[in-house]
């Protein structure tokens, strides 16, 4: 037993040792770099959205860091980001986000990929006074809580749909319409939904089937029955990147016929690449589109990120990316504002961001949400066999009519 | 049991002492703390039945979820109505006192305990009958099935989550957050510690172990093998109910199959760490728990993306180097610091025969 004890004395040493020689933090401002923190979906179900999110960081890093950098005091810094993987799970990333402030000394943290996630993290940075600049996050409930150190590139998830809904209105005669919803249980989802029933409500439309799908969408069969067997004159299903390659592949299989097809994340799914013309005529919410007409000193327009993105990462950038990169472009805005690298002086700084960015104008509302750009509609169209993401609504930006109702599968080619 | 050896009163009292100083010690890490005292509850009480009573349970994690999602609608539902509170994602927003705070998870912490104890009696009359795979299977599924039926109840905010009552603001101290939920963990820590080695101390043990090496024995020998095995699970599901409050208090945010019923993680993370440190062993399960939670922390930062690679890999190598764990594999190398005696003639007789 003696020896056991020892043996007991030592590791436990041990740990004490090397717990003691890690905490030596690291500070928010290390030589010429402002540090931010980020806890980001490597793997787990988000992955795919989560690499979107980290290449957009990734890249506006780059380019702040190439053309000058953020001017504080005179003096010149650069960007540098800590990342952990939160393997898409809340509570990981509740944890990273205590450890970023706690042991990295991170004083500025960028937001994770998903409303759940941003959800978890939030009242860790709220805690610890820390400025967040978010850009996936969208769940209407981040924006009620009364955080005050927390803003979001982006326009709430309530919003996302709720214009599909008057297109289907508008499209019927000014008719209430009805509708059949599938969502995944996630806090994004479900705020989408939400938008969704006050638009029914507004217009006296009618939900006639409303599924909840579970998370690691695969299968949706069931619900795809149904609308096969009620025919609603509007679908509408949200379940992240997952969510909208099922739904296309299930409903090309099946071959359900519906009028029209609302998604969300069409185009971080690459639909229009991933299934070309089957996924023809769904109708995406999206944040940012490449045609819009928003500018910037730093990626130019909308267009000319979507060709350096892809230079640098090989695909088309999703508005997942867009708005990532565009959140770095309001901490550097708000750390020259601010000329300090004080979180207080920063958060005010954030609080009062008016600019135009190539992904849209940002200026936040009082509960952190922006309130200066408007939601786009895009359709998938294809020429031959190439497809794209065609602009609908609204007017403003619609490069194309928006096509109305869907042809049959018997008529498709 | 009655008097307690002095190098033992030594060791227990050296780690006390350590368990209230660390968190002024290593004030940056409060909250990995937390978590270590939370799985090696989570390790220390899943032993007793898949160390002790051999029934693999993948189910503890059903009373870990249940326990969080009951601290927190006790915490709001005493002083708010708990359906507005979790109304489309949480958008009301009400504001505990202080007092209110610290009551209502007071209360809720009780509750949590007691509902999954009284759900294990229930659960356990009905499915302890199965053994070996079928009682593993079954329990898997009762952690998915609650998970599932949880992200689907609007009470308790369904698929949007439910945030938990953020700590009182009228306590600036920022630290202040961090110590209360490692001191309660601790507390738990302690009291589940003391009533796992008082069990280890009694016939009720024994009782087990007999369940697990023949329970067709067990039972011709007169015990009453289901009331036991219910006790035992009992007992597990009181302190994961604890521990479940104590998280979702912390983490601040539940969501019904990622954070509460995480029998991916969690769930899995249980056994592992048991099986780790030595299952069937009292102090097996404290020591999987550490050192898994110091490779988790320590080495998945740095090898981002590849995380669950390096998990299969460890648990390749703990299988295939030590099946018995790390206490199992100290005990048969070294028998004698275990209090074992070894016969030297009858090892040497049964070497011959094989």
């Amino acid at each position: 037993m003696n020896k056991l004890v020892k043996l007991f004395t030592i590791f436990i040493s041990a740990i004490t040792l090397t717990l003691a020689s890690i905490s030596s933090s690291f500070a928010k401002v290390e030589g010429e770099y402002i540090v931010l923190g980020s806890a980001i979906s490597l793997t787990g179900k988000y992955s795919s959205n989560g690499v979107h999110t980290q290449n957009g960081y990734n890249m506006a890093v780059d380019r702040i860091n190439k053309m000058g950098g953020v001017k504080v005091g005179g003096k010149s810094y650069k960007f540098e980001i800590i990342y952990y993987d939160d393997e898409s799970n809340p509570k990981r990333a509740a944890q990273l986000a205590e450890r970023l402030i706690k042991q990295d000394g991170v004083h500025y943290m960028l937001g994770p990929y998903s409303s759940g996630l941003t959800k978890a993290i939030a009242p860790v940075t709220e805690k610890y006074k820390i400025p967040m600049v978010e850009a996936n996050g969208a769940s209407r409930s981040l924006f009620t809580k009364g955080y005050k150190y927390l803003f979001a590139v982006l326009s709430p998830a309530n919003q996302y749909l709720e214009v599909a809904i008057d297109l289907a209105v508008e499209k019927n005669g000014g008719k209430p319409v009805k509708i059949a919803q599938a969502f995944e249980q996630d806090a994004f989802s479900q705020d989408v939904r939400l938008g969704i029933l006050d638009a029914a409500k507004r217009t006296g439309s009618k939900i006639i089937i409303d599924d909840k799908l579970p998370k690691e969408l695969n299968d949706m069969a069931a619900t795809l029955a149904k609308v096969k067997a009620v025919k609603p004159d509007v679908l509408v299903v949200s379940g992240h990147t997952k969510g909208a390659l099922t739904a296309i592949r299930q409903i090309s299989e099946m071959k359900v016929d519906v009028p029209m097809l609302a998604m969300t994340h069409c185009d971080a799914a690459k639909l229009s690449k991933q299934h070309g013309k089957k996924s023809e005529y769904a109708l995406c919410a999206s944040q940012w589109h490449k045609n819009l007409s928003y500018k910037d000193k730093f990626f130019g327009s909308g267009k000319k990120y979507d060709k350096d993105f892809k230079k640098e990462f090989g695909y088309a950038p999703p508005y997942q990316s867009a708005e990532s990169s565009a959140a770095l472009l309001v901490f550097k805005d708000a750390f020259e504002r601010a000329n300090s690298f004080d979180r207080d002086k920063v958060r005010d700084a954030l609080k009062t961001t008016e600019m135009q960015t190539f992904y849209g104008n940002i200026k936040f509302g009082p509960g952190g949400q922006n309130v200066a750009k408007p939601m786009i509609l895009f359709q998938v169209r294809c020429k031959g066999d190439v497809c794209e993401n065609k602009v609908v609504a609204p007017t403003k930006w619609a490069s194309d009519k928006f096509y109305h109702p869907i042809p049959k599968w018997s008529e498709r080619s | 049991m009655t008097a307690i050896k002095q190098k033992d009163l030594i060791l227990y009292s050296g780690l006390i002492i350590l368990g209230l100083a660390a968190p002024y010690l290593f004030s940056a890490f409060k909250v990995q703390l937390t978590y270590l005292c939370v799985l090696i509850i989570l390790a220390m009480t899943w032993n007793l039945q898949g160390g002790e009573m051999g029934y693999n349970s993948f189910g503890n994690i059903l009373f870990y979820g249940l326990g969080m999602y009951l601290t927190a609608s006790v915490q709001v539902g005493m002083f708010f109505p708990l359906a507005e509170w979790t109304e489309s994602g949480g958008e009301k927003t009400f504001v505990h006192t202080t007092a209110q705070y610290f009551q209502g998870i007071g209360v809720g912490l009780l509750v949590a305990a007691i509902v999954p104890t009284i759900v294990a009696g229930a659960i356990g009359y009905a499915i302890l009958g199965l053994r070996g795979h079928y009682f593993a299977i079954c329990t898997l599924g009762l952690g998915i099935a609650a998970g599932e039926i949880a992200g689907g109840i609007e009470i308790i905010g369904a698929g949007q989550g439910f945030t938990t009552p953020p700590f009182p603001a009228e306590i600036v101290d920022p630290e202040a957050r961090g110590q209360f939920f490692y001191f309660l963990s601790f507390l738990v820590l302690v009291l589940a510690f003391v009533f796992v080695k008082y069990i280890y101390g009694s016939r009720f043990r024994l009782i087990l172990n007999a369940i697990r090496d023949n329970e067709d024995k067990a039972e011709a020998m007169g015990i009453q093998t289901m009331k036991y095995k219910i006790v035992g699970w009992m007992c597990s599901a009181f302190f994961c109910g604890l521990a479940g409050g104590i998280m979702g208090g912390l983490i601040g945010y539940i969501d019904s199959t990622d954070v509460a019923f995480d029998g991916r993680e969690m769930g899995v993370f249980m056994v592992l760490m048991a099986i780790l440190g030595g299952k069937g062993t009292l102090w097996g399960p404290v020591i999987g728990a550490t050192l898994f939670h110091f490779f988790k922390e320590g080495l998945w930062t740095f090898i981002l993306g590849w995380q669950y690679v390096a998990l299969g890999v460890l648990i390749v190598v703990i299988v295939v180097y030590f099946p018995e764990g790390l206490m199992g594999w100290l005990r048969e190398k070294y028998p004698e610091r275990f209090g074992e005696v070894i016969d030297e003639k009858d090892r040497k007789a049964q070497v011959e025969i094989k």
